[in-house]
């Protein structure tokens, strides 16, 4: 299925031909997915997925490969968010022609620096007998170096045959050695194999008739769960010698990946996407309104939740539920200004308490959350409550009505008898089309108006003193930090933290089949005191992590089970909030 | 003051102040209702805009009924021009004819200019607040130390203010409302320099006998808005130079506070030629807002010398590393600046000298400073007592 390179009739190693085949592939694989499901019934784990890297994937698996300090010029497409998770979204969504042209033009950029003459002696593992002469050995030795760690599996001799060629025929139109292996490297980073995590399946020879992961793609798996980046070369050894078929083996290479300063990228990695950071792409506010905003504090404002989240997570080794109450956190001058409070470090962060007079507390009244669920001119008690529903809570509300009639609310904007967003919004629970949705959105939102949507806290709107009460599943409390606490103590708040971990290990949808797994996980999550890195290690050496269902052929059920093959998100089945009537 | 403070204590809550103080040197009695910007009894504030408190133009007050002052690049250019010259042509034969003679490197060689016009009647209205104590004529027996001087009433009839400057530079057109030499302002909002304000043992905001009183040079660049507009609650370094820290006591009646008398010296940097901004007896007349914004006054003399270096001769800037700045550089950016400006250097001096009021040497009987007005604004900031650097500061010197 891969692509020869030297078809390549132009400089660009990524032809009109070659881009029509990956697409050809990328269906291709879809198919063989989809007809593998519906051959067979699904067994304790789901379906195999392809996932596309991430952008953050993408670059950091380039830097552990070559270097950090290689470049990586492409720009990269918008990452499309599925059930919540761009991690989900990865296996669902397919590459455009945009996409592979700019994943070319990173590949001639990573290729032309690995070979570069100040580069080539620290990261080629030979040098040729002479630039002007083809050396195959050399060649051979550079694919067998990092082909491996680029496909994250070991290379076929016919492939690396064919690499070979590649860059004998690059140097042969080119004129150079480095030449040659810069077309073949750049070849290699627009392949199928480099561009997606592949997963292969293999008998499970422990269990007849089902199937598992094969050791490369188990790797691969538990690589980018725990590392957010590529298998080293010890976690593909391991993978050969099968000893992440052993429990022993797998924990060995799990603690290590944890213990590793990667791990930590992994962790910042999953709360990226689940804070869904990447819309700050898209997050623009009036400068006239919020003058305190600007590139540096949303820049520094997502830092900021990330630097909280994993001091407390994984350097204090907190309760996951007390990042809604922690007054812990990092401050950047650019912040301090937002927050009120004094930064003396004039270029760096600061760790500080929030003093109580500033009434914060938790990642609920970090500038991340407030400004990025609000409008650019005003706050919104309903993106902010909606947010909260579904990013924390795993609760689907469902999209205003087409039709919806924003005349009561547009004419409450203007209104002076009506200062603050509570009143504003009072149509939204007294009209009955708007009150199915919002009553499940707004009375959470409204504790956070103390903030402008900015994210700086005001005790007034308009003049009017801001009523700041609300409640969550009947628990009344007033403010951010009743807020915080009501979440603190809501059992749905850790179950969707497990769900979504899962899945952004996973990279799918959870079948219904992986409810019982996912229970035992919300179990031990509980036992062990809520922390994550205690639940990403039962993840990461849990078979159920690496199980594959083959729709057919349910574990010891034979053909049929009792359980449908439905893909359904644990969550979603168990609460679907609001609705329209 | 007793009856003062018990009133005060009564109305007052006790503010934690943490662990680490005892609570009788750290727990200061703060009132219940004490805005955001006031933290356990301090504030802190950053100038968010300066200028000199000067007057309204001259057209409007009739300030100078001998005209305003000519300066040479006019006179040269009045003058017949060579057939085919253009005016910017001719403006610039005026300024190399300057750059030749560089009387602004030696003013004093030149004589006074007859044809600098300084603000010489009784009637004109200016900014500013009393300085001296005294309310000056020319007639009467001057302020001890002080030499004899007009005073000016002010914008709304006060009497006594002492303006010095305003009478040196009221009758340049470069310091009329359209003119260019009083937007110094700026430099400041570049970042080239700033000023910070501290109070400190605040009771009462409105009414307070005693407070504490910080004026430093920052040093962080001052932080604006994208519309260009400083920010609030940012936080400044104070420069750790203590020749650019002052610290001082003053009252707070009705919202306004007065401080005693103190030296300070701010920073100041023009076409990369860096000097200094001294003020002696400098004292602060500002209004406090609800809001934690301040507006008034900051007063005192600058000497005479200083006040010609900063505003016209720039004779002893320094570049960046603080050696002497390039002698070029500095004759062109004096020169260049009476030449746009349309002032002498020499005729600015003399008059600064003439009109000195304050600073008198004892043994000359001559005035050696000048009383000079800014207005100002601040908004609140976080100050702290820290050593800062740019992020380029490795930089320096490569």
């Amino acid at each position: 299925m891969s692509i020869m390179a030297g078809e390549r009739q132009t400089r660009s190693p990524l032809s009109r031909g070659k881009m029509a085949a990956l697409a050809l592939l990328l269906s291709g694989l879809a198919a063989v997915q989809q007809a593998a499901c519906a051959a067979q019934e699904p067994a304790a784990g789901g379906p195999p997925v392809v996932r596309r890297l991430t952008e953050s994937q993408y670059r950091a698996t380039v830097a552990d490969i070559f270097a950090p300090d290689i470049p990586v010029v492409g720009r990269f497409e918008r990452a499309q968010r599925k059930d919540g998770l761009v991690a989900v979204g990865t296996s669902e969504a397919g590459l455009s022609s945009f996409s592979l042209e700019q994943y070319d033009a990173s590949a001639l950029g990573i290729a032309a620096a690995v070979v570069s003459k100040e580069r080539r002696d620290r990261l080629l593992p030979c040098q040729p007998k002479s630039e002007t002469q083809f050396d195959t050995s050399c060649a051979k030795r550079v694919i067998e170096h990092y082909g491996p760690l680029l496909f994250r599996r070991p290379l076929a001799p016919q492939e690396t045959a064919r690499f070979v060629e590649t860059a004998r025929a690059g140097q042969a139109r080119l004129g150079n050695f480095y030449k040659g292996l810069q077309f073949m490297l750049a070849g290699m980073l627009i392949e199928p194999d480099f561009l997606l995590r592949i997963e292969r399946i293999e008998p499970n020879p422990k269990h007849p008739g089902q199937f598992r992961l094969d050791a490369y793609s188990k790797a691969t798996r538990l690589s980018y769960f725990l590392t957010n980046s590529t298998p080293d070369r010890e976690l593909l050894n391991a993978a050969a010698a099968g000893q992440l078929d052993s429990e022993e083996g797998l924990t060995r290479q799990v603690d290590r990946l944890m213990a590793s300063p990667r791990y930590t990228g992994a962790v910042r990695a999953f709360f990226e996407d689940m804070l869904q950071f990447d819309l700050f792409g898209d997050l623009a506010k009036d400068p006239v309104i919020y003058p305190s905003y600007s590139s540096v504090v949303a820049a520094d404002a997502q830092e900021q939740t990330l630097r909280t989240l994993t001091d407390h997570l994984l350097t204090k080794q907190g309760d996951y539920r007390d990042i809604f109450t922690t007054q812990s956190t990092f401050l950047t001058r650019a912040l301090g200004r937002v927050y009120a409070q004094p930064v003396p470090t004039r270029n760096g962060w600061e760790s500080m308490e929030f003093p109580a007079s500033a009434s914060r507390a938790g990642i609920l009244t970090d500038v991340s959350f407030l400004a990025l669920h609000s409008h650019p001119g005003c706050s919104s008690p309903t993106l902010r409550g909606k947010a909260i529903r579904e990013i924390f809570m795993c609760q689907k509300v469902p999209d205003p009505p087409a039709n919806v009639d924003f005349t009561a609310f547009d004419a409450a904007q203007h209104d002076k008898a009506s200062p603050t967003a509570r009143d504003r919004l009072e149509d939204h629970q007294t009209n009955p089309t708007c009150a199915a949705c919002h009553k499940v959105t707004d009375p959470m939102g409204l504790t956070l108006e103390n903030f402008d949507g900015g994210g700086v806290f005001r005790a007034k709107e308009n003049g009017a003193l801001i009523d700041a009460s609300g409640a969550l599943n009947g628990v009344k409390f007033n403010g951010a930090l009743g807020l915080g606490q009501a979440l603190h103590d809501d059992p749905d708040v850790a179950h969707c933290l497990v769900d979504k971990l899962y899945r952004f290990g996973l990279g799918r949808k959870l079948t219904t089949q992986e409810d019982e797994h996912t229970e035992q996980l919300d179990q031990t999550f509980a036992a062990n005191g809520y922390r994550v890195p205690d639940l990403m290690r039962t993840m990461a050496t849990s078979n159920a992590f690496y199980a594959v269902s083959v729709a057919g052929k349910e574990p010891g059920k034979g053909a049929k089970g009792k359980k449908g093959a439905a893909v359904t998100e644990r969550a979603e089945t168990r609460k679907q909030v609001g609705g329209r009537s | 003051m007793q009856i003062a403070y018990a009133r005060r204590y009564r109305a007052a809550k006790w503010a934690w102040c943490g662990m680490v103080l005892s609570a009788l040197a750290c727990a200061v009695p703060v009132s219940a209702d004490q805005p955001d910007f006031v933290r356990n009894g301090k504030a802190g504030f950053v100038v968010s805009h300066i200028e000199y408190a000067l007057s309204k133009d001259a057209k409007e007050t009739g300030a100078c009924p001998n005209d305003m002052t000519q300066g040479n690049t006019s006179l040269d250019a009045q003058g017949p021009r060579p057939e085919g010259e253009s005016p910017e042509q001719a403006q610039r034969r005026a300024i190399a004819a300057l750059m030749q003679k560089n009387t602004c490197g030696n003013p004093a060689a030149a004589g006074p200019d007859p044809n600098f016009r300084t603000v010489t009647g009784t009637k004109v209205p200016a900014y500013g607040i009393d300085l001296d104590g005294k309310d000056s004529s020319i007639k009467s027996k001057p302020a001890p130390g002080h030499c004899s001087h007009e005073d000016f009433v002010g914008m709304n009839g006060e009497r006594g203010i002492d303006n010095q400057f305003f009478r040196v530079v009221g009758c340049s057109k470069s310091f009329q409302s359209t003119g260019l030499s009083n937007s110094w302002n700026t430099e400041m909002l570049t970042g080239s320099w700033g000023i910070l304000i501290t109070l400190s043992g605040v009771h009462d905001l409105r009414n307070d006998d005693n407070v504490e009183v910080g004026i430093f040079a920052n040093a962080d660049p001052i932080e604006l808005s994208p519309g260009r507009e400083p920010l609030p609650n940012a936080t400044y370094a104070i420069d750790q130079d203590p020749r650019f820290q002052a610290r001082t006591h003053g009252r707070i009646v009705n919202g306004v506070l007065t401080t005693e008398p103190v030296d300070v010296r701010f920073h100041k940097i023009t076409n990369s030629v860096y000097l200094e901004r001294p003020l002696q007896e400098a004292r602060l007349q500002i209004t406090i807002g609800e809001d934690g914004s301040l507006e008034g006054y900051l007063a005192g003399y600058t000497p005479v010398e200083a006040m010609y270096d900063l505003q016209y001769g720039f004779r002893n800037g320094k570049n960046a590393k603080g050696e002497p700045a390039d002698p070029k550089l500095i004759a062109i950016t004096a020169n260049g600046s009476a030449a746009v400006l349309g002032h002498t250097c020499n005729g600015a001096y003399f008059a600064l000298h003439e009109l000195a009021d304050g600073g008198r040497d004892p043994n000359t009987g001559k005035c050696t400073s000048i009383s000079t007005q800014y207005r100002i604004k601040a908004i609140p900031a976080f100050v702290v007592n820290v050593e800062t650097k740019s992020l380029n500061e490795d930089l320096k010197g490569k």
